[in-house]
């Protein structure tokens, strides 16, 4: 018997050999090899609704990024339920999460990674590509039933053509969300707002008049300040400014937009919806409503002004609003109050804009050579991706953890603590039974992604989720010859259009000068840029679409 | 002190020490305002007020840190990666100089270039990593302390040193009837206390700073040195990823967990310095100058 499994093994092995040499001619066969070899703990008819158990006692090695509030400990109730549950033992190979993406690089590089490779974002999976270390996940969907299940219900298809790479295959199994999830948006001082009878924005003019109003009252402060502008000046401030116009910037800068209207690729930065961004924030700094320290300042800068009350306003996220500013204010004034805005619209409209996958797995090829393989693409598929076990990796055992009554809302056992759910309870649900833990507990229903927020962030989410999904460009993934030259034009052009970007907002350069700038970004083969864009994603569709 | 000293030589004094002061205070400035911040409330430190001062006395990262259990098991690897592995760098480094020492020993040159071609050229990260591996020395003590065990710079300085102690007395050992080895041992390392004062503290302020080799090499936490528990600690309290409301300890630890952590690594080394200075300072000077 042993004999017959180690001569199919290697069979399987040859079999795969032969695949991995013929994908590199481009051709991309759906079925990558012939799994007979690898079966071994597998489910026979693993479906949806399923509950995985390996058929005989399995271990798998993991990447794991350890967090230091909650550090690794091998007796968290996490580990042992999960062996209960799916006959799996992971074992972790921890990593501090400092310095996680750089041994990433080197365990890959060297040959040593574990075979779940969690936490990568894409397109950091992108450099290991090229080296073959890492699996085509997208050619063994067929193991995993949830994750199908997931993109057809969700809609996620558009979503997964962007991890596409020229050969037609995405490497990285991305954390999938039902809706699109919007944290980072605006916070202001409402008790402010309402000694001036100021009411919350809803468009960028409405803030506009806000912070002038403000601007009137307070005549020596700049009513916004603002923080995240190192080392990408503006990430938070000009991706939603420029969002509301159609654009990108800061931290979503991308060279290339999609134009609906004209069915193919504009150059970003040179876009008249850029130049719209750029002359709104203009105006702000003009008329000393925005602080010009913005895009350059650090962080604590940032913070320090808006909790000494010297501006009203300030970019935030849920966790930095009760973080980083909420119980500093609270201590200097106690009368100061904040609350997240919806974010502010634009003229595009209704929008909410932002990614609908996240973090995801990339998995080491030598896992095609482990007989284990078929079983582990199972045990992914429900920890990662079914409702029971995103369910088990972020609320842990019912009963034990968390209780759940009828209506479907989640109650944290008295004696648990996390988020501030039971605060000063003696136990942490992330710290001393390992749920809720970056690495396992991602994406999901919204109904699961809700079930820890609190109110004022539901009524926030509550906002946000009425508004229409903004639509996924189409994918233009480069070839690898493309993409070496690509590499080349995009850095120089890349800091040209953030130095001047930052020169026409804060006034060093006159806005009438836009167009000879439009020229200078030619000069830095904007142009030809832009073809091999439009070529690339001409070219994937025709092969691909 | 004699009555006899120029005026210009007064000026320069008091320029000298004018200077000199600048110096103290630009260097000690930020020290202390580390300590400072160390031990202040948030409150303060977030609205920047602390200088020299700490204001609103608070030790609740202190605790945090030091209660928990890790911190201590992460610091005593520091300790004994930092003695064995100095233990080890001396004892090759010694050996190795004082045979390069030597002009009439055949191939030095080759000996010395072999040195120095590893202080110029290295195999690259991912090779290194391999090697490491397939001697099987990841997850353990040795792949801290062997890899980079002499560092080319300090086997010159030695090697220097060496080279100016007088060869006659080790003439007259010899005539006595030392053996080599006696008189590395019993001539040679006597009178060599300055410089090997002086090598090792380099070699144990670089190991007890060094967290870069055990993020290699180390998997686990228990096996980690105290700067990698540290740096992580930094990294978490910056940029923790679980939303939600945080307690008052903890917004508290994100103020001051940076200044905490300095104070908690440099402390120790740091005392160390004023017992090994007066070696110190002649040390450094004597394999270059002196001759």
């Amino acid at each position: 018997m042993r004999e017959l499994s180690r001569r199919q093994a290697i069979i399987g092995l040859g079999a795969i050999t032969l695949a991995v040499a013929g994908c590199g001619e481009g051709e991309t066969p759906k079925k990558a090899a012939d799994m007979s070899g690898n079966k071994a703990g597998s489910m026979a008819g693993y479906g949806l609704n399923q509950q995985f158990k390996a058929t005989e006692p399995i271990s798998f090695d993991v990447l794991y990024n350890n967090h230091s509030f909650y550090p690794l400990k091998n007796d968290w109730l996490f580990w042992q339920e999960l062996t209960k549950r799916t006959n799996v033992t992971l074992k972790p190979v921890a990593v501090p999460l400092s310095d996680y993406e750089k041994k990433r690089g080197l365990l890959v590089g060297s040959g040593q990674a574990p075979l779940i490779i969690p936490k990568t974002y894409h397109p950091q999976e992108e450099a290991f590509v090229a080296s073959g270390a890492i699996l085509p996940v997208s050619d063994y969907l067929d193991l995993m039933p949830n994750f199908k299940d997931q993109v057809a219900k969700w809609r996620l298809e558009p979503a997964l053509d962007t991890l596409r790479q020229a050969d037609g295959r995405f490497y990285l199994l991305p954390g999938l969300h039902e809706e699109i999830w919007v944290d980072y948006t605006l916070a202001v001082r409402t008790d402010i707002m309402e000694k001036l009878g100021l009411e919350t924005p809803k468009t960028w003019d409405d803030l506009y008049t806000v912070l002038k109003a403000m601007k009137a009252e307070y005549p020596d402060l700049y009513p916004m300040t603002d923080r995240w502008g190192v080392p990408t000046p503006g990430g938070n401030l000009l991706k939603l400014v420029a969002q509301a116009y159609g654009a990108k910037g800061g931290w979503e800068y991308q060279h290339a937009t999609w134009d609906p209207a004209l069915g193919k690729f504009a150059y970003t930065g040179a876009m008249p919806q850029y130049k719209q961004m750029i002359e709104y924030l203009h105006k702000l700094v003009k008329e000393k409503l925005l602080d010009p320290e913005s895009f350059t300042q650090q962080d604590e800068q940032a913070k320090q002004k808006f909790n000494s009350g010297k501006s009203f306003v300030i970019s935030t996220n849920a966790q930095s609003l009760i973080n980083d500013y909420r119980p500093t204010l609270s201590k200097l004034n106690p009368d100061a109050k904040i609350a997240k805005i919806p974010v502010p619209l634009g003229p595009v409209g209704e929008y909410k804009i932002g990614p609908q996958t996240e973090n995801g797995i990339m998995i080491s090829k030598k896992a095609l050579e482990n007989k284990n393989f078929v079983a582990m693409m199972q045990f992914i598929d429900w920890l990662w991706y079914s409702p029971e076990g995103a369910e088990f990796a972020k609320w842990g055992v019912q009963g034990t953890t968390y209780t759940k009554d009828g209506s479907g809302t989640y109650k944290l056992a008295d004696d648990i603590d996390f988020v501030g759910l039971n605060p000063g309870a003696p136990k942490h649900l992330q710290k001393d039974f390992g749920f809720s833990n970056g690495v396992f507990a991602y994406g999901g229903s919204t109904e699961l992604l809700n079930s820890t927020f609190s109110e004022e962030e539901l009524e926030f989410q509550n906002v946000m989720n009425a508004r229409k999904p903004w639509p996924v460009e189409p994918p233009h993934p480069f070839n690898e010859e493309e993409r070496e030259q690509v590499t080349l034009w995009e850095t120089p052009l890349k800091d040209y259009v953030t130095q001047q970007t930052l020169k026409f907002i804060l006034g060093e350069r006159d806005l009438s000068e836009w167009d000879a700038y439009v020229k200078e970004l030619e000069g830095k083969n904007m142009t030809s840029y832009l073809n091999l864009v439009n070529t690339a994603y001409e070219r994937f569709k025709k092969e691909h679409g | 002190m004699t009555p006899t000293r120029s005026r210009g030589h007064r000026v320069f004094q008091v320029i000298n020490a004018v200077i000199l002061t600048g110096v103290v205070i630009v260097t000690l400035y930020p020290f202390v305002n580390i300590i400072a911040r160390s031990f202040s409330d948030e409150r303060y430190i977030l609205s920047g007020q602390v200088n020299l001062v700490p204001r609103g006395f608070n030790l609740t990262t202190y605790r945090i840190v030091i209660s928990d259990p890790m911190f201590w098991t992460n610091y005593a690897n520091t300790v004994v990666y930092t003695v064995v592995a100095t233990a080890i760098a001396m004892t090759l480094t010694t050996c190795y100089a004082y045979v390069l020492s030597k002009k009439h020993l055949k191939g030095r040159t080759v000996l010395i270039w072999v040195a120095i071609f590893t202080m110029i050229f290295s195999g690259g990260l991912i090779p290194q990593y391999v090697l490491v591996n397939g001697l099987g020395l990841t997850n353990s003590i040795w792949a801290i302390v062997l890899p980079n065990a002499i560092s080319v710079f300090n086997l010159l300085v030695m090697k220097t040193f060496f080279e100016n102690l007088p060869s006659e007395l080790e003439e007259a050992a010899a005539i006595d009837g030392l053996n080599t080895y006696g008189i590395l041992a019993r001539i040679v390392l006597p009178l060599s206390k300055a410089v090997i004062a002086t090598m090792v503290l380099f070699y144990a302020v670089s190991f007890w700073n060094s967290w870069f080799t055990a993020f290699l090499y180390l998997n686990e936490a228990e096996l980690f040195p105290v700067t990698i528990y540290l740096r992580n600690l930094i990294a978490g309290a910056t940029g923790a990823e679980s939303a939600g409301a945080i307690t008052a300890e903890v917004s508290q630890a994100a103020a001051n967990i940076q200044s905490v952590a300095i104070t908690l690594t440099v402390l120790p080394i740091l005392a160390v310095y004023p017992f090994v200075q007066r070696y110190f300072v002649s040390g450094v000077m004597l394999g270059a100058v002196k001759g």
